[in-house]
């Protein structure tokens, strides 16, 4: 059996790990606010009967705004060792909203361009 | 566990043995096993087609057969026969090009491959089953919905399956390549097949997604009544046209692209040279990739997209013939005063520049939109395919089954036998697709069944079928190459052409079951060919010799994959006859027992996937003893 070796941390690490992680805490705590602040405006928009055209544009950017909270913040696309999830997650989103768009212009709206 | 006791072992605990394997050697001997059997499947369907045609007013085939011939001969070869036999040689290269032990997902591989090899005989079933598949490999929805029989049904189910398959093997190998080189090994050093195997793992992982949706809708509208392809409800068969082709046309260059790795470890060995312009083939083939998924419907120029959509489409697929060419340019620098050796699989790497070629020529000419409006449809696009994808792919198989025979078997295959395989493959080759262009021009349609005297087809199509004659004839050949190489059974040791560059010929043949005693350390591109050059011929160790971790043994995969086997009876049964049923099945006899195979099939999945989950399964350890007895024993000569 290969033996697991144990090592306990010194003082130093131990304060630098809490240290991170209270900083994680910190900023996952204002991701969260900050996604309920951004759906609470979409929801207050609506309910105070702004110009849909307006609402529309901008709840498209909150969305846009959430996603990329949810994928870095959430997710932990912000640290390291996710490169490759990374370029996986952007390259997939890039052949994605390219047929979509094909789909909604070619296929769905059906008028040849 | 040792080679020596597996030697003694009956004939049936070497069956069980590779129906519960995990080890990627043993699941590559599965996938060629498998594959080659579809490979000569498909060949006979071939057969068939060029019998068919090959004098006018033919009755040999009927109208109706020919049509499902030529449909599976075309699903055969690409999705049962092509794609596993790549898999085969990845399977037995990847891991010991990078220096692992096994793949990163050793379970997850052996389900890959029994869920392929469950949804190839699930579909070469409809042949005793009331029918095969008969509206074309692309299986277009306003013909598939309108199939009568379960034909397509069989299609569409098989497919799911061994596309589920194909799909789990594609996320174990990127996460291999990703996760699992030994140190040292650099992206920038690991040898070009297991790049291409990156790059394709990619596509198959972004382009698989689609066709299972694709091939769901279809479901959906045939077994379970519902209406995303049927126009009378308001459906639209063209997205099933962009979902077919978002897959399909990633799929050719996850079929060329493990081709070109394969050429590339060629070239290099044999030429005796470094592989010229590494870091462009790399790049180019990252490059490929990614323009594969921009391109998918100049398969569809003929549908009406319109000029600005055609446009856009036409450039794009322009547009990879850059780093192809920077390809073929970089192998053709390699042979480039390299010390070349004519063994069979640089004859066929040097076969393959000029065919493959060809059909990249003809492929740009269709790239542009305008004259594809003369082509679609065409026996011209017919020749095209099969240049690229024969001239290419097959071409690729023969290649690396010659040049990676010893790796997985420990035996050389004839190189005489090998050489006239060789030739009568590629004159069949040439003398089957080249006039077939010229019948395209001359305004044969593709998928007719017959044609009439007089049309000035005659000549052409007999000269295309005696070519095939030719092909077959190759392929018998191989076959008695093979089993004589099996019977003989005259083992070799390391390295057996002598050449060997890559980490993988640095092993003692056979290779043991955990690959490599210590985990070997890369000193740069070649590994194996440095330690040669500035070593002592050795892999230098990254390790000590200790106990190491290795994946037990399971029959789950099997098993889960059999269930799903069942489960497609149930599904394929289930609107036989209903009222809600479309037309093509609403005649037929009603089967009350579909839904209960399809519960049960289901469950046998669910309930050995749930097992999985609660059985802990830790594996086992190697113990360093048993390493060093194998070293010693293999020292004086005992293996």
């Amino acid at each position: 059996m290969a033996e697991l070796e144990v090592k306990s941390m010194t003082e130093t690490q131990l304060r630098n790990l809490r240290r991170q992680r209270t900083k994680e805490m910190r900023l996952q705590l204002t991701g969260f606010g900050l996604m309920i602040f951004l759906t609470f405006m979409a929801f207050g928009m609506v309910a105070l009967d702004f110009d849909p055209t307006f609402i529309m544009g901008v709840v498209m950017l909150f969305a846009f705004i959430q996603v990329i909270l949810q994928f870095y913040y959430f997710m932990h696309m912000k640290d390291q060792g996710h490169d490759f999830a990374k370029l996986f997650m952007i390259v997939g989103m890039f052949f994605a909203i390219s047929f979509c768009v094909t789909f909604i212009y070619i296929v769905w709206i059906g008028s040849p361009i | 566990m040792s080679q020596a006791t597996a030697q003694k072992r009956g004939f049936w605990s070497v069956i069980w043995d590779y129906m519960t394997t995990v080890d990627h050697k043993k699941i590559a001997i599965l996938y060629l096993i498998a594959g080659g059997f579809f490979f000569v499947l498909g060949g006979i369907e071939a057969m068939l087609i060029r019998i068919q045609l090959a004098v006018p007013n033919n009755d040999f085939l009927s109208a109706g057969l020919f049509n499902e011939v030529i449909t599976m001969h075309g699903t055969t070869m690409i999705f049962l026969a092509a794609m596993p036999l790549l898999f085969a040689f990845m399977n037995a290269t990847v891991p010991l090009q990078i220096g692992a032990r096994d793949v990163a997902f050793p379970f997850l591989n052996s389900l890959g491959v029994w869920l392929f090899i469950f949804g190839g005989i699930f579909l070469n079933l409809s042949w005793f089953l009331g029918g095969a598949p008969d509206a074309g490999w692309t299986s277009y929805a306003s013909l598939s919905i309108a199939s009568p029989g379960h034909g397509v049904d069989f299609y569409a189910l098989g497919l799911q399956v061994s596309g589920a398959g194909t799909l789990i093997s594609g996320i174990n190998f990127v996460t291999t390549i990703i996760t699992m080189r030994a140190p040292g090994m650099t992206y920038m050093r690991m040898p070009l097949m297991t790049w291409t195997t990156l790059v394709a793992g990619v596509l198959i992982v972004f382009a698989f997604p689609p066709l299972t949706i694709g091939l769901f809708l279809l479901i959906f509208d045939r077994m379970f009544g519902s209406n995303f392809f049927i126009v009378e409800a308001g459906g639209n068969t063209i997205i099933w046209e962009h979902l077919f082709w978002i897959f399909g046309h990633p799929e050719v260059y996850i079929l060329i692209l493990p081709a070109f790795g394969i050429f590339s470890e060629i070239f290099a060995t044999f030429a005796r040279k470094r592989l010229f312009g590494y870091s462009a083939m790399v790049f180019a083939t990252v490059l490929i990739g990614f323009f594969g998924f921009m391109v998918w419907a100049h398969h569809m120029f003929t549908v009406g997209l319109g000029p600005t959509a055609n446009a856009i489409f036409a450039l794009a697929t322009m547009a990879i013939a850059v780093p192809t060419g920077i390809k073929i340019f970089n192998w053709i620098f390699t042979i480039w005063g390299g010390s070349i050796e004519f063994t069979t699989p640089m004859m066929y790497a040097l076969a393959f520049i000029p065919s493959f070629v060809m059909g990249g020529v003809t492929g740009i000419m269709q790239a542009v939109a305008p004259a594809d409006y003369q082509y679609h449809d065409s026996y011209f696009i017919v020749a095209h395919f099969h240049y690229v994808i024969v001239g290419g792919v097959v071409f690729a198989l023969l290649a690396g089954l010659h040049y990676y025979w010893p790796l997985m078997f420990a035996t050389m295959l004839n190189e005489k036998l090998g050489k006239v395989t060789f030739w009568l493959f590629f004159i069949g080759f040439h003398m089957t697709f080249l006039i077939q262009h010229f019948l395209g021009l001359w305004g044969m349609p593709r998928r007719v069944f017959t044609y009439l005297d007089g049309q000035g087809y005659n000549a052409a199509n007999m000269i295309s079928t005696i070519g095939a004659l030719f092909m077959a004839l190759a392929v018998i050949v191989l076959v008695i190459n093979i089993i004589m190489t099996l019977v003989k059974n005259e083992k070799v040791g390391r390295d057996p052409w002598g050449d060997g560059r890559t980490l993988e010929w640095s092993l003692p043949l056979p290779v043991p079951y955990y690959n490599f005693a210590q985990i070997p350390l890369i000193r740069g591109l070649d590994a194996f060919w440095i330690e040669k050059k500035e070593g002592n011929g050795e892999m230098l160790p990254a390790e000590s010799l200790e106990d190491f971790h290795m994946p037990n043994n399971s029959i789950i995969p099997f098993v889960m994959s059999f269930g799903l086997f069942v489960a497609s009876f149930g599904a394929l049964y289930f609107a036989s006859g209903k009222e809600w049923a479309i037309d093509a099945v609403a005649d037929l006899p009603e089967k009350p027992w579909a839904f209960w195979v399809l519960v049960i099939g289901l469950a046998i999945t669910f309930i050995s996937m749930i097992t999985r989950s609660f059985k802990d399964d830790l594996g086992y350890y190697v113990t360093k003893e048993e390493v060093l007895r194998d070293l010693e024993e293999r020292e004086r000569g005992a293996k």
